[in-house]
């Protein structure tokens, strides 16, 4: 540990780390404790109940919207041509880039060895999960028929077609579905010795028997963990490359498409970028709260919180520098469509929406270079609150800008979200928080074996 | 208490897994038998019609050619359904009294067409063509099977299209002489291959074109 | 507890209690330098080196992963392949049917989706899970082993186990385990 801060000795005074990453004089026991008694003892929070009831709430306004779409088509949604995709793959987007960050903290930082993913991970799988459950929807319900989605997939099928390999949807849902299960396969495997933990801790027989059977009878044998370990270093390799190949493929639908604004090279980095960003803002936002309600602020303590808004900031600079590149192609490119749909991006119709992205996505990530914005938590939590709407506003400016006014004027128009629209993108984020909150309940929010690690190399001896 | 499960556990826990993937297995292979099965595809399946027609009686029994009352298979999309008037060419005499005969007979008393039953009716987004198939060496039986030998009809095969395409992408393997598209009991020769390929070239078929989306969806 | 016959059928093992992943260390690798080979240690998280330090050095759960992830690859590109090239081959203005970078999103996923599949799953049925009953559980302190008490037990198979010789054995270990306990089979 000492060895850990005396490296940072050489960083200027506002970018060095602070606090531990575990808080307290804490010992195994203490650290298994905090994290079973949210499950095993129930507190109820307000604030939980809160997320609950709310989210619980807009997600009965999102099945009353799903059946009204389903039975009335979609054209209850503000889609018409020429922008026929609209607030579903905007959402869409917007929900799958969220759902970045927890792959990023249990893959890419483990192979990268930051301790620090530790006490996070569990939280922010979880929310990719949730978050890419949300985004699978939209374009199964963009269909309008949900009940022949399943013609997508290859199959042996009466018409003896296949679907086409090679689009960028087709593309999209191989990625999509094998990210959410690969995804599901990651959490539950961490899951299993937490599980144990709450088998071996619970009191209430039901309780011992339900998490006995999910906890598959792990005992933590050496032989077990040799194994585990293993796979889990496999499955970080597998899943890295998976979470750049995810977001790059989302980022094909736009690129390998011909229209200008879409039609770009830099999309997949880009959007690789701001899914991290988007994902790490949505985190944040649901760890600040969420730590607080249930005294976690020992082992999500704030130098996690810190590296958080670093990598904020940092993939906001990247993002920011999509921008700028996009303008700089459409300038250089010399070609009249192109320029043409950048002048309409910064100051046509739909200005106000651009302007109002790079308030959210440039300006505002800019006070986290003070170190009061990146330990405040109230802050921090209103930075997030812009990225989370400044990621949505990208996608909306991309969509619509370049689908309003392509290469015939004729076909020019304009799109704007209907109510129905309005319900059902804020009924998945009530899904969302509904997942979220049973999660909590129910599931141990962090890895508590992986901060016994932590807890080990901070205070064990090394060998 | 550390022991929460008692020995018998472990056996439950793995034959638990098994059977959940067996379980899954068979309902899925279920599930697509009964897609595949008349029960889906209603091949085999008699319809109820307005009077128990044999096709048989009239083309084995009377040698009766299919055009006598298909009159526009070769020259319009629809093979022609015939106007109670064909029937009662004979009729007005034939079985003219009988019981199971009367839906025609008011038919003909008031005018109104009889309401058969549809047997091989294809999706109202598919565009089919009897002409050009019976012109070029389809016959009757590669689609509808021996009808000749229906008493009562049913539906041959599944006109799903998958069916359609196994000609589509090899109209050799089922062309025949034109001379022999209405002869119900043609069997392919040893050599259809062959012969096949020969007048695929004889009538034009354009090979390429068969698979394009638009020749049937358009 | 009475007396039991060596390797009686109603003893799994002896199993030594620790508060600290260091002294079970310290204490599997007394236990293999005295000659122990069929034993196991148990830790709330995994601990470098305990394995090795009971003999088990090598895993095979990597290819798995190998062969699943080559497996992968090869149905999804073979299967694009097929449909493309050989059961419905459409030419769209010329364009080659053969259009292997196409191809490559959908190999890619189908490689990582088997691979990831298969590391997972070949990881539970190698450990022999779900066995949610094991001998192990027997003793009333195990319930920690999941929490903050580390255990190695010498179980009854061993062809050097007797038990009052290995009982005497284990508590004469160093470190010294908080405490020695006979688990019943």
């Amino acid at each position: 540990m000492n060895k850990m801060s005396t490296a940072h000795k050489s960083y200027p005074e506002a970018l060095r780390p602070v606090g531990e990453l575990i808080e307290g004089k804490q010992t195994y026991e203490s650290i298994t404790d905090s994290i079973t008694s949210v499950v095993l003892e129930r507190p109820n929070p307000p604030g939980w109940m809160l997320m609950f009831v709310i989210g619980g709430m807009f997600t009965c306004i999102y099945g009353m919207s799903l059946v009204y779409l389903f039975a009335a088509g979609t054209g209850i949604w503000g889609i018409t041509m020429p922008v026929a995709w609209g607030w579903a793959i905007i959402n869409f987007v917007w929900w799958i880039g969220i759902g970045h960050a927890g792959t990023l903290i249990s893959a890419i930082l483990l192979l990268l060895r930051q301790d620090w993913r530790n006490a996070i991970n569990r939280f922010a799988e979880a929310m990719t999960i949730f978050a890419v459950a949300c985004a699978g929807q939209f374009p199964l319900i963009h269909m309008g028929r949900l009940w022949v989605g399943f013609f997508i997939l290859p199959y042996p099928n009466t018409m003896g077609l296949w679907p086409q390999f090679r689009s960028p949807l087709l593309w999209d849902v191989f990625a999509i579905s094998t990210y959410g299960s690969v995804s599901l396969l990651f959490w539950y495997l961490g899951l299993i010795p937490d599980f144990a933990s709450l088998r071996d801790r619970a009191k209430n027989r039901f309780a011992q028997l339900a998490y006995g059977t999910v906890a598959l009878g792990w005992r933590g044998s050496a032989r077990h963990w040799f194994r585990y370990e293993m796979a889990s270093l496999l499955l970080a390799g597998l899943c890295t490359p998976l979470v750049v190949s995810v977001h790059s493929i989302v980022s094909f639908d736009f690129a390998v498409a011909n229209l200008p604004g879409w039609h770009a090279t830099i999309f997949p980095p880009y959007f690789v970028a701001g899914a991290i960003y988007a994902g790490f803002a949505m985190v944040l936002t649901l760890a600040l709260p969420i730590r607080s309600w249930y005294n976690l602020k020992h082992i999500i303590t704030a130098r996690h919180i810190d590296l958080m808004a670093k990598i904020t900031l940092a993939t906001s600079m990247i993002v920011v520098y999509g921008y700028a590149a996009e303008a700089f192609f459409a300038w250089y490119s010399g070609s009249e469509m192109e320029r043409t749909m950048m002048w309409n991006r910064i100051f046509g119709d739909y200005a106000p929406a651009y302007w109002a992205l790079i308030l959210c996505n440039f300006v505002a990530p800019q006070f986290l270079w003070i170190k009061w914005f990146r330990t405040n938590v109230y802050g921090l939590f209103l930075i997030c609150q812009f990225v989370n709407v400044g990621m949505w506003l990208e996608r909306y400016v991309i969509v619509v800008t370049s689908l309003t006014k392509d290469f015939l004027p004729s076909s020019w128009g304009t799109y704007h979200g209907t109510f129905w629209d309005w319900m059902t993108y804020l009924g998945t984020i009530g899904f969302f928080c509904f997942l979220m909150a049973l999660f909590v309940r129910f599931v141990p929010m962090i890895a508590i074996h992986e901060v016994r690690v932590t807890h080990h190399k901070m205070t064990g001896e090394h060998h | 208490m550390a022991q929460v499960f008692p020995p018998g556990a472990n056996w439950l826990a793995k034959w638990s897994i098994l059977f959940a993937i067996l379980g899954v297995t068979l309902v899925v292979g279920v599930a697509s038998a009964v897609y595949w099965s008349p029960v889906v595809t209603q091949v085999g399946v008699h319809k109820k019609q307005p009077v128990p027609f044999s096709h048989q009686r009239h083309v084995q029994g009377n040698g009766l050619d299919c055009r006598y009352c298909h009159t526009s298979v070769e020259t319009s999309p629809f093979a022609g359904i015939p106007a109670t008037e064909t029937c009662m060419t004979c009729h007005s005499q034939v079985l003219a009294g009988q019981e199971m005969f009367n839906p025609v007979k008011e038919s003909w008393d008031s005018g109104q067409p009889m309401e058969w039953t549809r047997v091989n009716d294809l999706p109202d987004f598919v565009y089919f063509n009897h002409s050009i198939h019976v012109n070029k060496g389809v016959g009757c039986s590669t689609c509808h099977g021996r009808v000749d030998e229906m008493r009562l009809t049913y539906k041959a095969e599944t006109l799903h299209m998958g069916w359609c395409l196994r000609c589509h992408e090899a109209p050799e393997k089922f062309i025949r002489p034109k001379d022999q598209v209405f002869n119900m009991a043609w069997e392919p020769p040893s050599d259809q291959l062959e012969q096949g390929r020969k007048l695929v070239q004889e009538y034009n078929v354009e090979v390429g074109q068969l698979l394009n989306c638009s020749i049937c969806h358009r | 507890m009475s007396h039991y016959d060596n390797q009686g059928p109603s003893v799994f093992g002896i199993a030594a209690e620790y508060d600290d992943p260091d002294q079970l260390l310290k204490a599997a690798r007394s236990a293999w330098d005295a000659g122990y080979r069929d034993m196991d240690a148990y830790s709330p998280f995994p601990v470098h080196g305990l394995a090795e330090a009971i003999g088990f050095k090598r895993t095979w759960v990597q290819l798995t992963t190998l062969v699943a992830g080559l497996t992968g690859a090869a149905v999804g590109f073979g299967t694009q392949w097929y449909a493309t090239v050989v059961h419905y081959p459409y030419d769209i203005g010329g364009r080659p049917l053969f259009s292997w970078p196409a191809y490559i999103p959908v190999t890619f996923e189908c490689m990582v989706l088997f691979a990831a599949f298969t590391t997972g799953f070949a990881m539970l049925i190698m450990n022999g899970l779900p066995q949610p009953y094991h001998p192990m559980f027997n003793i009333d302190s195990f319930a920690r082993a999941s929490s903050d008490r580390f255990f190695l037990c010498i179980e009854a198979t061993d062809g050097r186990f007797k038990l009052d010789d290995t009982k005497a054995f284990m508590e004469k270990l160093d470190p010294k385990p908080i405490e020695v306990s006979e688990v019943p089979a």
